[in-house]
């Protein structure tokens, strides 16, 4: 099981190989009647970013959902001890109410600041400020994108980012933006974890983890 | 609990920007209820003993009908996956959810009652019983329509199946909750007692009955 420990004891702002935040040991995942994550073991300390690379439904979703606990492992051990940010494939957003409310909102659930400067802040890191009033039904794909990753500027600094396909219709200009916000992140202590296909934070020196996908 | 508002405040932001559907729900209540006279005729004698156990039944479906949707959106939209990562967790969620359309669903059917009881000739005397185990039964009937969403959500055929599911439950509720209606020893009858021991129980297990579900219907057949 996912243990979602939120002790604060361990926190550096150096990156160290020691301080290991992020445990997976021997994980196996069931999805239906297929096992599709077998024996994984990967370790992640303050400070890296891991992408996570592999073919179409090799259990790279699979796998973020699993660390975020909203699919059981059939076998292995998950830990954390730091709290998660993930943004998935679904954005997140309600489609009738406007991407500051919804962002308004997810920042109340979690306890994150919500004041309106913290908000303001956070739509304009990935430049959403333009239509962040609006209803989030009329707004692109690439729009709605930048809203969901908005929230990652409201989440603290020691947490674990699990970015499904972030830059999936993203343009240039905000794929930048989020490999600078990551690298940030990460230099202030935080971690990253993303699947993705494309290049990511490639002006880092990011760890990958690939899954090969199962041959059967 | 900071948490828990904010999401019926952003249930109840959603529900007023959609706010078309909710006199969905009204008009439907409405209908049944005028329906009952014009297939038994304006026979007074026959319509009289009618008038409460009309307004329980056509309060019964359409707080049901109102209900087919409840996590669909959210689950597709990916706020599920939020939710079960925030400090709110799915049990506080399902009753903020329950909480929220009782708001949007139950309330205005409550407020819409003494016109319904007006147009059915039930006396005025009737009417306070009525409408405090209405109140009661409203909420219960909500609690338990969370329940049936929540079991329901990603089947195919979700509604018909709630409907199954929910409505041999609300059989109990249907019985004390006319039995409370009509009584003629006051507000405060043995029947209305029962209704609130259900309503305590309901309160009690839906929310974790609900979460329970949510969590398996994502683990088992999620993205």
């Amino acid at each position: 099981m996912t243990d979602h420990d939120h002790k604060k004891t361990a926190r550096k702002t150096a990156p160290s190989t020691a301080d290991h935040r992020l445990h997976i040991d021997q994980l196996s995942v069931l999805r239906g009647m297929v096992l599709v994550i077998h024996n994984l073991s990967h370790r992640q300390s303050a400070g890296d970013i891991c992408c996570l690379t592999g073919p179409n439904g090799a259990g790279k979703s699979t796998l973020l959902r699993t660390i975020a606990g909203r699919l059981p492992a059939a076998g292995g051990d998950i830990s954390c001890a730091a709290p998660i940010i993930y943004v998935g494939h679904t954005d997140g957003l309600s489609g009738a109410i406007s991407g500051r409310e919804n962002l308004a909102g997810w920042a109340k659930i979690n306890g994150f600041s919500t004041t309106e400067t913290a908000i303001d802040t956070a739509l304009s890191s990935f430049a959403t400020s333009r239509f962040a009033d609006l209803p989030v039904r009329v707004l692109s794909r690439g729009q709605r994108r930048r809203l969901a990753l908005a929230r990652l500027a409201l989440s603290p600094a020691d947490s674990l980012w699990l970015l499904d396909e972030p830059n999936a219709g993203l343009d240039q200009a905000s794929s930048r933006i989020l490999d600078d916000i990551a690298q940030k992140h990460a230099m202030a202590g935080g971690m990253v974890l993303a699947a993705t296909h494309l290049d990511f934070a490639a002006a880092a020196k990011p760890g990958s983890l690939h899954l090969p996908g199962l041959v059967t | 609990m900071k948490p828990f508002f904010a999401q019926i405040e952003r249930d109840l932001l959603i529900a007023w920007q959609n706010r078309q559907d909710l006199g969905v729900v009204l008009v439907f209540f409405v209908i049944i209820i005028a329906l009952f006279p014009l297939a038994i005729g304006a026979n007074a004698p026959v319509l009289d003993p009618l008038g409460v156990p009309v307004i329980w039944i056509a309060a019964l479906l359409a707080i049901l009908a109102g209900f087919d949707r409840l996590f669909a959106q959210d689950v597709r939209d990916g706020w599920l996956d939020q939710i079960a990562l925030s400090q709110l967790g799915l049990g506080w969620y399902a009753l903020a959810k329950a909480i929220s359309h009782w708001i949007t669903a139950g309330l205005p059917l409550l407020i819409m009652t003494p016109l319904m009881a007006m147009m059915l000739n039930i006396p005025l005397q009737q009417w306070p019983p009525l409408l405090v185990a209405l109140l009661i039964g409203s909420m219960e009937l909500t609690l338990l329509g969370v329940i049936g969403a929540a079991l329901a959500e990603g089947a195919r055929r979700g509604t018909a199946l709630m409907a199954l599911l929910i409505l041999p439950l609300a059989v109990p509720l249907l019985i004390f909750g006319t039995l409370a209606s009509q009584s003629d020893r006051g507000i405060i009858s043995p029947h209305l007692m029962l209704l609130g021991a259900v309503f305590a129980l309901l309160l009690a297990l839906a929310p974790l009955v609900a979460a329970s579900a949510l969590e398996i219907g994502e683990t088992e057949t999620g993205l």
